[in-house]
């Protein structure tokens, strides 16, 4: 079977507005968790959140995008799907070729709009500029406009782990033969909706998310988007940039609750296994995880069982989200580029916010940031509705 | 990939007692679905489901019957449970962000049908949801033919579902998708005005890479997002000689002309790529323009009922239906054409 390269990658969050930018903060161990300062919501001052400092009006300076009825979701998108393409060298012949696929994902869409798509939903009369722009497909058909694409446009919501899904469809498509190159990830900025919802179930933080510690008090949520180009090991010119391979993939349903996972974690075990078993590894491979981690009571204990139930004693682990927040629909994309990072420059990034490990498991992420020796990188990403997915990165040496 | 089950609600009597006969008509511009009993979901689940949450859980019932061990949901829907999810967003607005209940915010993600599924058949398997507007099941269909060759033993569930809710159906209204006119699904193809009217429905396929006991074989699927006429027409014409196998011939012409006059040039187009073999055949004045009404297309494909003469735009020469194309467009930029066998 042909191995899947990552060959470029792109991505804007609270903690930077390129893939360096965020290595950064990652490697000295800044956290982009504020107040809100942009973002008008009844909750800004009492949950905090991965909000990126720029303005809407000030993205679509900067990128240009100055058509109407483009919603932030579609310009951090852009954003970083711009980075990614620049960074896999492709032309833009290249990116609007029939046989290049976008596959996005987003969860919140052009829903960030909360208020005017009240009006739009609610009120007769002229609407707003943003009819078209609400679902989730809008960011994709965005891109798909702009860069004139002709391949295969897809867009992919299995809730928080999207992107997971998005990366692994892209991949299929590649070895299906119904693309020559694939652009894959995901998009998701703060809105009311998901603000008001996750408050609603109990389950945002009132401080700095601390994922994996027992005194956890919910997630943070975020908003990112990230962008992946995956292309097929044979189709690579010599000379091209490959930061790793994408081994493994798995996708598993925990079929229990709708917004909780069940206690041994069947679809978070069952996805990791998959995963590895696509890649042809076992437990032992796997050199470090980036763990979903979301910081909830419910997915950190479920998670740690999973890891143990499929790993006995578990690879060093991390979750990001303590820097990030929680970015929904672009989280799979964000931290399968962070594993990709950690493979590409043989290094951890370290968990913030860690001080007590969960009395049952005893699990403890690693918290110091360090140089070593990485083969196998999995991701998780779990989602609402026990929608679980995993992904396997490995190294590439040159 | 071999399909082995077809089930559908729509807006005419699709599900049970099937009659495409007498059609049902729309009322303001709208075909609502004719939806069964659900006798096999249970009464306290059934209460709390959104209406895109229930069609598709009852058009997938059939499937569940027939082949209980699946490996595997994959949904279409662009919209998913939008009527719970603007009821939540209306909370937060009328309630300035106060006290609400989560229930409609998690029923409301459009992942929650598939999900629903894999937690009513415990089912653990691959669970995906596509969303790409008016694609969304079409890359699902992509979805199936892929796996179904990853997995040679698997049985898959594919579907499409979408839902009129008073909120989606405002927000396309503004946004001119329908018609400013009131008039009868009866006499859309005669309309010859901007926009279309609203509709919704569950069409579900049990699908496999095997041809045992299968009804119909799924050739291909190709999409294009484009506003440029001679390339799509050309493009349907390339994947119709790609998929077709030597010497035979498109019998049946199923397209998703919906009224719209802004883009019936589209659908001649490709009609003008058939010559008087082919039969060509409408279906959206039975279930009304929505995102996934291709599901519906694909469910009348395998069906083999007769066509009654209210779906038939031009009765072609062919007397022996073997080899089906369906041409849909949505809103214009959003393209696709599938090719089926029957067996």
């Amino acid at each position: 079977m042909s191995r899947i390269f990552i060959t470029g990658v792109g991505m804007i969050s609270c903690i930077g507005n390129s893939v360096e930018e965020n290595r950064a903060a990652l490697i000295a161990g800044q956290t982009g968790i504020t107040q809100l300062s942009l973002f008008p919501t009844k909750y800004s001052g009492l949950r905090p959140c991965g909000e990126i400092k720029i303005e809407t009006g000030a993205l679509k300076a900067k990128l240009n995008a100055q058509e109407k009825g483009v919603t932030r979701s579609s310009l951090l998108g852009l954003h970083a799907f711009r980075e990614a393409v620049e960074d896999a060298g492709l032309s833009l012949e290249q990116v609007g070729s029939f046989d290049t696929a976008l596959i996005g994902a987003s969860t919140v869409g052009g829903m960030c709009l909360t208020d005017e798509l009240y009006r739009d939903a609610n009120e007769k009369g002229q609407g707003s500029e943003y009819l078209s722009s609400y679902d989730c497909a809008s960011v994709d058909l965005y891109l798909q406009q702009r860069y004139q694409m002709k391949g295969i446009i897809n867009t992919i919501n299995t809730a928080c782990s999207s992107s997971a899904n998005a990366i692994m469809y892209g991949a299929r498509l590649l070895r299906n033969g119904y693309a020559g190159r694939v652009i894959a990830g995901g998009t998701d900025s703060l809105a009311k909706f998901t603000i008001n919802g996750f408050n609603a179930l109990h389950i945002l933080s009132p401080e700095q998310c601390a994922p994996f510690d027992k005194n956890r008090q919910g997630l943070n949520l975020g908003e990112a988007a990230a962008f992946v180009v995956m292309e097929k090991e044979e189709d690579i010119m010599e000379g091209r940039k490959v930061y790793a391979a994408l081994s493994g993939c798995g996708n598993s349903n925990d079929a229990f609750h709708g917004s909780s996972l069940s206690e041994e974690g069947d679809g978070p075990y069952l996805c990791m296994r998959q995963a590895l078993n696509e890649a042809g590894l076992g437990p032992s491979d796997i050199s470090f995880i980036n763990a979903h981690g979301t910081a909830t009571e419910n997915n950190d204990l479920v998670e740690s069982r999973a890891m143990i139930r499929l790993f006995k004693k578990p690879p060093p682990f991390v979750s990001t989200k303590a820097s990030t927040g929680h970015t929904l629909g672009a989280a799979g994309g964000v931290e399968a580029i962070f594993s990709i990072l950690s493979l590409f420059h043989q290094e951890i990034y370290p968990a913030l916010h860690f001080s007590h490990p969960i009395e049952e498991t005893g699990l403890m992420p690693s918290t110091q940031y360090k140089k070593t020796a990485l083969q196998h990188v999995m991701s998780n990403s779990f989602g609402f509705g026990g929608n679980c997915s995993s992904l396997v990165f490995s190294a590439v040496h040159p | 990939m071999y399909i082995h089950q077809y089930s559908c609600i729509s807006p005419q009597q699709t599900f049970d007692n099937i009659d495409l006969v007498s059609l049902h008509e729309s009322v303001d511009n709208k075909l609502t679905a004719r939806e069964p009993v659900y006798k096999d979901i249970p009464r306290n689940i059934l209460r709390r489901m959104g209406k895109a949450v229930r069609m598709g859980i009852g058009a997938a019932m059939p499937v569940f019957l027939k082949q209980p061990v699946l490996n595997g949901i994959i949904i279409g829907t662009a919209n998913g449970g939008m009527e719970d999810c603007i009821k939540f967003l209306n909370q937060v607005i009328d309630y300035d962000e106060g006290l609400l209940t989560p229930g409609n915010f998690v029923q409301s993600t459009p992942n929650a049908i598939a999900a629903q599924m894999g937690l009513m058949h415990k089912n653990k398997g691959y669970n995906i949801t596509h969303v790409h507007r008016g694609l969304a099941f079409e890359n699902a269909l992509l979805d199936a033919l892929m796996i179904t060759r990853e997995n040679a033993g698997g049985f898959f569930l594919l579907g499409g579902v979408e839902e009129i809710s008073t909120y989606n159906f405002n927000i396309d209204l503004l946004d001119g998708c329908f018609k400013q006119e009131t008039i009868s699904n009866k006499a859309l193809y005669s309309a010859n005005t901007p926009g279309t009217i609203a509709g919704e429905g569950a069409a579900m396929f049990l699908v496999s890479g095997s041809p045992r006991d299968a009804v119909a074989v799924m050739k291909g699927v190709q999409t294009l997002h484009s506003t440029n006429e001679p390339e799509i027409k050309s493009i349907v014409q390339q994947f119709i000689e790609n998929h077709l196998p030597p010497g035979e011939r498109v019998d049946l012409l199923i397209t998703g002309e919906n009224g719209d006059s802004r883009i019936l040039k589209y659908y001649h187009s490709v009609e003008s790529l058939f010559d008087t073999h082919t039969t060509i055949a409408r279906f959206k004045h039975l279930c009304g323009d929505y995102a996934t009404a291709s599901s519906i297309a694909l469910w009348l494909a395998c069906s083999r009922l007769p066509l009654p003469p209210h779906m038939i735009k031009r009765r072609g020469r062919q007397t022996n239906c073997r080899n089906i194309a369906i041409y849909n467009n949505f809103r214009g930029s959003q393209h696709s054409v599938m090719l089926v066998g029957l067996l």
